[in-house]
């Protein structure tokens, strides 16, 4: 069952069209939203929030209406803001618990769960400082915390790593992966860092310019057509060049100093038996074998300029 | 093992009860309660807001004294002319007017930052995320402030009245006005919800509870200082007759923008559902006559209005994004 259906929803900041006839299944699991700044990817979140009303379209959340059903969506969603936010004055535990009360959870279960989210996240000794003094680091990981105080669904993490030293990505992209990873809990990450999707989503929606522009697993976007691979051998060889040729084999450029691409229309395992073959004859040694990909980066700016 | 943390540190589901979305409002109301009752200077401000009473209590009390040490005493303060000069109900209407200025501090403190703060802290992305609607965020934030207040203004008046019911029954504290317990039930709801509404409204104009504050705080004590204009005008309208200002030769003008003011509002309703002028303070002779009280339809209207305007500002305020057009 997907998380999330949504259809031909337009969403305009008066003359500006934030979002343009937008259509995508969100399926289970960890999936990123990505997208160069502007693409829409916050207005989106944010219309699943019930946050702007939308000028058309529909969105089934969680097997809800996004657009009628907000108060009952939004208690099996966590939602985890861009922007700093907090209530003024309360500490961290006073914070959290507060969160899961709003939700709808009785006090007493809220505070009890909002020492367990501080300690998941990593707050556990600094749950009882005022949000306020909290660090940027600090402050990532309480928006996360209640976020997960009561239990949702599905969680909407919206450029979690924003404003992080190296250390605090590395922890905030842990826990994601954590947590989208064998807990139930269903995750869609917005982010316009390539790096971050990839180490933690399975799948993508790529949205620009308000639109979806592309879906699905990550592996299979990096996939190049005709499965070539990546050959890399000791030392560069014509000899193993024109042993590969000879055998079916097309060289599509090199991709290292000594990495060739090769493709063949045959199955992986006989491409690599043709290599190995070549190589022999070649007498190549052979330090590398790899089904060729490109990055995420490149699928990316595909997909965007075409 | 020896560096195993005591405490578990691994994520699991929650499977607990979750109530139903509706009624978030009152957790809202609830907070915000629980953080001004925590204000010791919330607890200074209600009891200080109950001055008057305390000291028409104490006056009561020595004047009874006199009379027992002297049974046949003379002039104004033996107890029987004293006694004949105090009205009760206007006894309220003197106590509710002169803790306008507590209540007037309790409301900075249980309000303006109630919403200015979160305007800052960028709050309501947190609230309206949850199963929280407009509607929750701005009549929990209105309750949250009226419940303080209104305990600031009914407390010293439940109590000044259980004391007078136990102690000045045979004064005529009860059978003065039989409608007095109920004229004062009244009167503290609508005082404490106009001052909820104004502040709530005056804070969500701002991003910081202080600029609230003083915005608040400036448009207090400027119209009071406009009323304090109008008591001057007014006073030196009245005629003197044999010491004594008469209240109906008074410039009528003056005498209804009195009213005109933050406190001037509350003062007048407060008249005109107590349905008395008032009389001089403590019973004590005084040559100065009371402004007369306003009608009672157009006080409540405009008390309505301004409340309403004031929770309305607050609902347009409310936005979980900034919309650029």
């Amino acid at each position: 069952m997907p998380v999330a259906d949504i259809r031909g929803l337009t969403v305009r900041y008066g003359s500006f069209t934030a979002l343009d006839n937008f259509s995508a299944v969100i399926p289970e699991g960890c999936v990123g939203l990505l997208g160069p700044n502007g693409a829409g990817k916050t207005t989106l979140i944010k219309t699943l929030l019930g946050f702007v009303t939308p000028a058309s379209g529909s969105g089934i959340v969680m097997g809800l209406d996004a657009f009628r059903d907000g108060p009952k969506l939004r208690q099996r969603i966590g939602f985890m803001p861009e922007q700093d936010c907090h209530i003024p004055g309360m500490t961290a535990v006073g914070f959290v618990a507060y969160a899961g009360e709003l939700a709808g959870m009785p006090s007493a279960q809220a505070l009890r769960r909002a020492h367990e989210v501080l300690e998941y996240c990593g707050l556990g000794e600094a749950r009882y400082r005022n949000v306020e003094t909290y660090s940027t680091g600090m402050k990532q990981k309480i928006k996360l915390a209640q976020a997960l105080v009561h239990g949702p669904r599905l969680l909407l993490l919206d450029e979690p790593t924003n404003g992080l030293d190296p250390r605090g990505r590395e922890e905030m992209l842990k826990l994601i992966r954590s947590i989208s990873h064998g807990k139930d809990v269903n995750v869609l990450v917005s982010s316009h860092l390539l790096p971050d999707i990839e180490r933690t989503c399975d799948q993508i929606l790529l949205v620009y310019q308000g639109r979806l522009r592309e879906q699905g697993m990550i592996e299979d976007l990096k996939r190049l057509a005709g499965l070539p691979v990546d050959v890399q051998l000791r030392e560069v060889s014509d000899a193993f060049l024109r042993e590969v040729t000879i055998r079916g084999m097309t060289f599509l450029g090199m991709v290292g100093s000594t990495t060739y691409r090769l493709q063949a229309p045959v199955t992986l395992e006989e491409s690599a038996a043709r290599v190995f073959d070549a190589a022999r004859s070649a007498e190549a040694q052979i330090r590398g074998f790899e089904k060729a990909e490109r990055t995420l980066e490149e699928a990316f700016l595909e997909a965007v300029h075409g | 093992m020896a560096n195993a943390p005591i405490a578990d540190l691994s994520y699991r589901g929650y499977d607990g009860p979750l109530e139903s979305p509706t009624q978030r409002w009152w957790v809202i109301a609830k907070t915000n309660v629980r953080r001004t009752f925590k204000n010791k200077w919330y607890w200074v401000a209600t009891i200080t807001s109950g001055w008057y009473y305390l000291l028409m209590m104490i006056i009561v009390y020595f004047v009874e004294l006199a009379a027992e040490s002297n049974p046949r005493q003379q002039g104004p303060f033996a107890l029987a002319t004293f006694m004949k000069r105090v009205i009760w109900v206007d006894q309220f209407v003197h106590g509710l007017s002169w803790a306008q200025i507590m209540i007037f501090v309790v409301t900075l403190i249980a309000g303006a930052g109630v919403i200015a703060n979160d305007n800052r802290a960028n709050a309501l992305l947190v609230y309206l995320s949850r199963p929280c609607s407009k509607f929750d965020y701005v009549i929990g934030k209105f309750i949250g402030v009226f419940l303080p207040i209104l305990l600031t203004v009914a407390l010293p008046s439940l109590v000044y009245f259980l004391y007078g019911a136990l102690s000045y029954r045979a004064y005529g504290f009860l059978s003065n006005d039989p409608w007095m317990i109920v004229k004062i039930l009244l009167v503290c709801p609508l005082i404490a919800a106009f001052y909820s509404a104004l502040i709530i409204g005056v804070s969500s104009l701002f991003n910081q509870g202080r600029m609230a504050g003083a915005a608040f705080a400036g448009l207090y004590f400027l119209t009071n200082f406009f009323t304090q204009m109008m008591v001057i005008a007014w006073q030196a309208s009245t005629r003197v007759s044999r010491g004594v200002f008469r209240a109906e030769e008074g410039n009528p003008l003056a005498a209804k923008l009195y009213y005109a003011s933050v406190d001037g509002t509350m003062i007048g309703t407060t008249k005109a559902i107590m349905n008395t002028d008032g009389s001089p303070y403590f019973g004590l002779p005084s040559p100065v006559a009371m402004i007369p009280a306003p009608p009672l339809v157009p006080m409540l209207l405009i008390s309505g209005i301004v409340t309403f305007l004031s929770l309305w500002l607050a609902w347009s305020r409310i936005r979980a994004v900034e919309v650029v057009k």
